[in-house]
């Protein structure tokens, strides 16, 4: 299109002398544009459009302003100059407007073919996971080290002097009937002289004895570590099983910083809400002794089953029992060099695969070491 | 110990419900098993601690719940009517020959019972208490026992040979017949009860003989209420693998001084419920008699280690209701809540357990109520410190997770059989003496035997893909050749665990079996944190002799790696292909710290990289190390990096070599490389490779 009938001559051809006579002839052309316009669909069609009505040479603008406004008389100027302005604007505005009712027409029907599919899932490259129990020795560990107690680490296979001579407990102690114990079979030494005795340690506590052995006091010391009981497996028992033994022991140690260590740990551990007691014990170890209780964290100490009834974790009584602990007994620092009269401390030792089991409600201890995928996999 | 509610208000007047009751008692220290109502009302069971005898009668429980409520504690030694004529030393005699087994022996003789069932009121007391009723003299040494906590014993008298008892240690392999009418083989650790010349044995601290029996005949009742000695009784009791309520009591230690009260109160009941004449007086031989142990404690003892303080007058009441008779006897007394406070204590026979001022320190602090005190932390005095491999560790455990391997935690226990397959030569393992089955005999001398292990449990679940880890110990024991105790050595060792698919088909990807350069790859991965791996030809035979491989680091060997053995996977029924491996982790950790302190940021290049390729046909047999030592040594100083890029075996390559594409980077730190001086440089190494492993160039 190379301008319309109109715009090719000049006003005082179409004899315009008027200005008032001027709008109606802008008025024709913006109708023209218009209905061009609408017919405009794709990017070929307005690209022409763009080039008839705004084309620098033949453009139908360009025009206006070389035979309309250019030539015009000059009482007429004015009119025509504010007229074609208007257009103008009219005009950009318009294929403006065209331009992106084209574009995101087009974009709708390449979206629906290469748009990603968000429901599919992505290349899952496959990663491991720590065993449920590595998770709990080191969430244990991190409280305790906040709290300025060192993580010691000692030997599995002990003699009889540390897992209960040192620790109070000689020969003939009942509380050595209630800890069956695998014994080590040792070769024969030299001629004559009997084998020492080895053993596998039945709980964490023959560290408390190394420890103090070995550094004078201020001692914090926590150890985790497997341990091991004559037990015949089934769901809550297994030959060997983990604690984390605790062992604070300084000049000024007292009975009312053991149970706010203990609580500090437990509500660090099972949440704030989770109330506490203690309740007196017998350890050879320990004195006084305790047994540690946290609130049910199944029923919220409620001793009630969610589904009315009693809460079978709890059996009804609201409170389970966590660990044992207490006050170092001053006959354990006489086997360490320690002087009972100048030094206090308290010592706990808590099983770990307990403590799993009440937090993430698992009923088989066996899990632990069948490790099946199918478990490793929920505690990622 | 069956607690019978209303036989305990017999002691003490308790208001308390028998719930809230037993919930107290168990804040005071007596652990309570249950609370059941039964038709002879509530009975609470309570599991009383090993230390604490006292505790397995009414009497003993009561006075615990006398000192919780305040209360009185009710009981009056009985004085039963005595005969004026007949005395008990005239009709039984005494002599213990062992009074090491036997600290007390009390003999009572009650003529002309009638023995017969008893009331229903002694029936019920005992069906509360879960004991079986016999007759009504029986049933009284019963009830006394569950009273007073002395076990006792009734013989016919009629049947006590020359109505004499000796008391002695049991001859090697004498034999007696028990109440239960089995014939046990005595130990010479125990206590026999001996009649007439010491020969026949007539009784033990664990469970009558039946010799002398009383029967619905017996007319004459010889009473016996004795103190054995409580270390040879639970020795006894665990030989015989006979644990009765007597060896339960005489094994943690019965009161010695409360033996002849029973013996009293059983006479009494026996003239009550059986008829009869009580001769006058006790045969009493007590060897064993001590004077009452003082002890002092302190409120200066009681701060320093319960850490907050008690009102003088609770402490004494405590003290007090518990049978302490406790004195003041510092210079202050009389002034409420000195510091200088002490009381001197006299130890009741009932409590042998209580020997020190900690001891006294604990029982007060137990029924004052252990809530009392308030919790606080402790002050930290220095830095905590993580175990010394702790960083190590967690770098090792973060890689292998990144790498996809879960981590397992198996117990160590194994079959000698299977820990065989996988031993090493030479290696002693740790076997257990006293095994629970054979199953589980020894503990693991290799990682890699439990790891087998849990592959196996897994792919016999259908779990097939498989990449596990674990970080643990393995035993072996040390025998000194020299004659010296074995020393157990317990070894900190990292084992890999893969099978199945390196990669599953997905969307994306097609699958991938798990191979051996997989292993290597990981395990390469794992071994850069501490400088890197070196690998040998070899290994330990339970891996596949062409696919493994041993590992070294440093200077030593830390492991091996490599395919499951088919000998070894039949034997352990895997039908898969199966990769293991094993690293010993102490030299591993200490290079990680190595390797880490010795790190030093190395300026990234500004001039560019340039790579060339070669495209090698090789003999079969020259190893890619051949060819990298090969290019070293043509001793270019810009050569930076020598890759294996492609291998390629089969068409269009001759029989006996193979193809290799070796990729080399060259790149100076000075300047930019021309193509002159990278041309010379791979006509150099084409001239070595040529040169030294007869290496042709392929083209094309």
């Amino acid at each position: 299109m190379s301008g319309l009938e109109t715009t090719a001559k000049t006003l005082a051809d179409q004899s315009v002398t008027q200005p008032i006579a001027v709008a109606p002839l802008f008025a024709d052309v913006r109708a023209r544009f218009d209905s061009a316009a609408a017919d405009v669909h794709d990017e070929a069609a307005w690209k022409q459009l763009r080039d008839a009505w705004l084309g620098r040479r033949s453009g139908v603008l360009t025009q206006i302003t070389d035979n309309w406004l250019k030539p015009a008389a000059p009482e007429l100027k004015r009119a025509v100059g504010a007229a074609l302005n208007d257009l103008r604007a009219h005009v950009e505005a318009q294929i403006e407007a065209r331009r992106v009712a084209i574009e995101s027409g087009a974009e709708q029907a390449t979206l629906a073919r290469d748009r990603v599919d968000l429901s599919l899932p992505g290349v899952i490259r496959p990663v491991g996971s720590h065993h449920l129990l590595c998770q709990i020795f080191e969430e244990i560990e991190d409280i305790f080290v906040s709290i300025g107690f060192s993580v010691v680490e000692g030997p599995e296979i002990e003699t009889p002097y540390y897992n209960f001579e040192a620790l109070n407990i000689p020969e003939h102690h009942p509380v050595r009937d209630d800890m069956d114990t695998f014994y080590i079979e040792v070769p024969p030494a030299s001629a004559g002289k009997p084998p020492g005795q080895l053993l596998l340690r039945t709980h964490t506590s023959p560290m408390q004895i190394r420890t103090m052995e070995k550094q004078k006091p201020p001692v914090r010391v926590i150890v985790p570590g497997k341990v091991y009981r004559r037990d015949n497996p089934d769901a809550t028992h297994s030959f060997a099983f983990h604690q984390v033994e605790g062992l604070a022991v300084d000049s000024d140690i007292t009975f009312c910083d053991f149970t706010g260590t203990i609580e500090y740990f437990v509500k660090q551990f099972f949440g704030a809400n989770v109330k506490t007691r203690f309740r007196p014990s017998y350890f050879p170890f320990t004195e006084p002794s305790v047994e540690f209780d946290v609130s049910c964290i199944f029923c919220g100490g409620s001793g009630c089953g969610a589904s009315g009834g009693v809460c079978s974790k709890c059996k009804g009584a609201g409170w389970i029992e966590l660990f044992g602990a207490g006050m170092v007994d001053p006959a354990v620092y006489g086997f360490v060099g320690y002087d009972p009269k100048k030094v206090s401390g308290f010592a706990f030792g808590m099983g770990i695969d307990r403590l799993a089991m009440l937090k993430y409600g698992i009923e088989d201890l066996q899990v632990f070491f069948q490790n099946d995928i199918r478990f490793l996999r929920q505690f990622p | 110990m069956k607690i019978v509610y209303n036989w305990l208000k017999e002691f003490v007047d308790v208001t308390a419900a028998p719930q809230e009751l037993a919930s107290r008692l168990a804040l005071s220290g007596t652990n309570i098993g249950s609370v059941e109502n039964g038709p002879h009302g509530a009975v609470i069971d309570a599991e009383v601690g090993s230390n604490r005898p006292d505790c397995l009668s009414h009497l003993g429980i009561a006075r615990e719940v006398a000192a919780i409520y305040r209360q009185p504690l009710v009981f009056t030694p009985p004085h039963p009517a005595e005969s004026a004529a007949a005395k008990a030393s005239d009709a039984v005699r005494v002599s213990i020959e062992s009074p090491e087994l036997c600290g007390r022996y009390t003999a009572r003789v009650i003529r002309n019972v009638k023995v017969q069932p008893p009331p229903k009121w002694l029936k019920d007391r005992l069906e509360a208490s879960g004991v079986a009723s016999i007759s009504n003299i029986v049933d009284i040494t019963n009830f006394v026992m569950l009273e007073l906590g002395n076990p006792m014993h009734a013989f016919d008298l009629d049947r006590v040979r020359d109505h004499r008892i000796v008391i002695r240690r049991a001859k090697p392999g004498e034999k007696m017949q028990t109440l239960d009418g089995v014939e046990r083989v005595m130990d010479p650790g125990m206590p026999l009860v001996c009649d007439g010349d010491g020969s026949r044995s007539i009784g033990s601290g664990v469970m009558g003989g039946a010799a002398t029996e009383i029967s619905f005949a017996t007319k004459n009742v010889l009473l016996e209420c004795a103190w054995f000695d409580p270390v040879s009784i639970r020795r006894a009791a665990r030989l015989l693998k006979l644990h009765t309520e007597a060896s339960t009591r005489f094994g943690r230690g019965a009161d010695p001084e409360m033996a002849e009260v029973a013996s009293r109160r059983a006479a009494e009941l026996i003239l009550q419920l059986a008829g009869g004449e009580l001769l006058s007086g006790v045969v009493d031989v007590y060897p064993g008699r001590r004077a009452p142990r003082k002890i002092r404690v302190t409120r200066a003892e009681i701060l320093r280690v319960m850490g907050a303080d008690i009102p003088d007058r609770e402490i004494e009441r405590i003290l007090s209701a518990l049978g302490f008779a406790p004195v003041r006897v510092d210079e202050n007394r009389g002034a409420e809540g000195s510091l200088l406070a002490a009381w001197e204590c006299t130890q009741p026979s009932w409590r042998a357990d209580v020997e020190r001022e900690i001891d006294l320190v604990e029982e007060i602090a137990r029924v004052h109520g252990l809530d009392k005190f308030p919790a606080r932390l402790p002050a930290a005095r220095q830095g905590a410190q993580r175990l010394p491999h702790y960083e190590a560790e967690a770098r090792l455990r973060e890689r292998l997770i990144g790498l996809g391997y879960r981590e397992i935690n198996t117990i160590p226990h194994v079959s000698e059989e299977r820990d065989a397959l996988f031993r090493p030569e030479g290696v002693t393992p740790a076997r257990i003496a006293n095994p629970l089955s054979e199953e589980a005999n020894v503990l693991r001398s290799t990682g890699a035997v439990t790891m087998a292990a849990t592959l196996e449990w897994n792919l016999n679940h259908s779990q097939r893909n498989l990449r596990l880890f674990e970080i643990a110990r393995h035993y072996r024991l040390n025998v000194a050749a020299n004659g010296g105790d074995a020393q157990p050595v317990e070894t900190r060792v990292l084992t890999l665990g893969a099978t199945g698919e390196a990669r599953e088909k997905g969307l994306y990807d097609s699958a991938r079996d798990f191979s051996f350069a997989d292993l290597k790859g990981d395990l390469d991965s794992v071994g850069a944190l501490a400088g890197g791996l070196r690998w040998d030809h070899g290994g330990p035979d339970w891996l596949n002799t062409g696919k493994r491989g041993r590992i070294r680091l440093g200077e030593g060997e830390i492991g091996a790696a490599g395919q499951l053995a088919r000998r070894v996977a039949e034997k352990l029924k895997l039908r898969q292909d199966v990769f293991l491996a094993e690293l010993a982790l102490g030299p591993l950790y200490c290079m990680y710290y190595g390797v880490k302190n010795a790190r030093r940021y190395q300026p990234i290049p500004r001039f560019p990289a340039v790579e060339r390729d070669f495209s090698l046909l090789l003999a079969e047999g020259t190893a890619f190390d051949d060819v990298r030592k090969t290019i070293q040594s043509v001793g270019i100083t810009e050569l930076v990096s020598i890759e294996a890029a492609d291998l390629f075996r089969g068409k269009n390559i001759p029989a006996g070599k193979y193809s290799l594409l070796v990729r080399v980077t060259f790149q100076s730190r000075e300047t930019t490389l021309t193509d002159s001086q990278i041309a010379d440089y791979s006509a150099q190494i084409v001239a070595a490779l040529e040169k030294n492993l007869v290496a042709q160039l392929r083209t094309g």
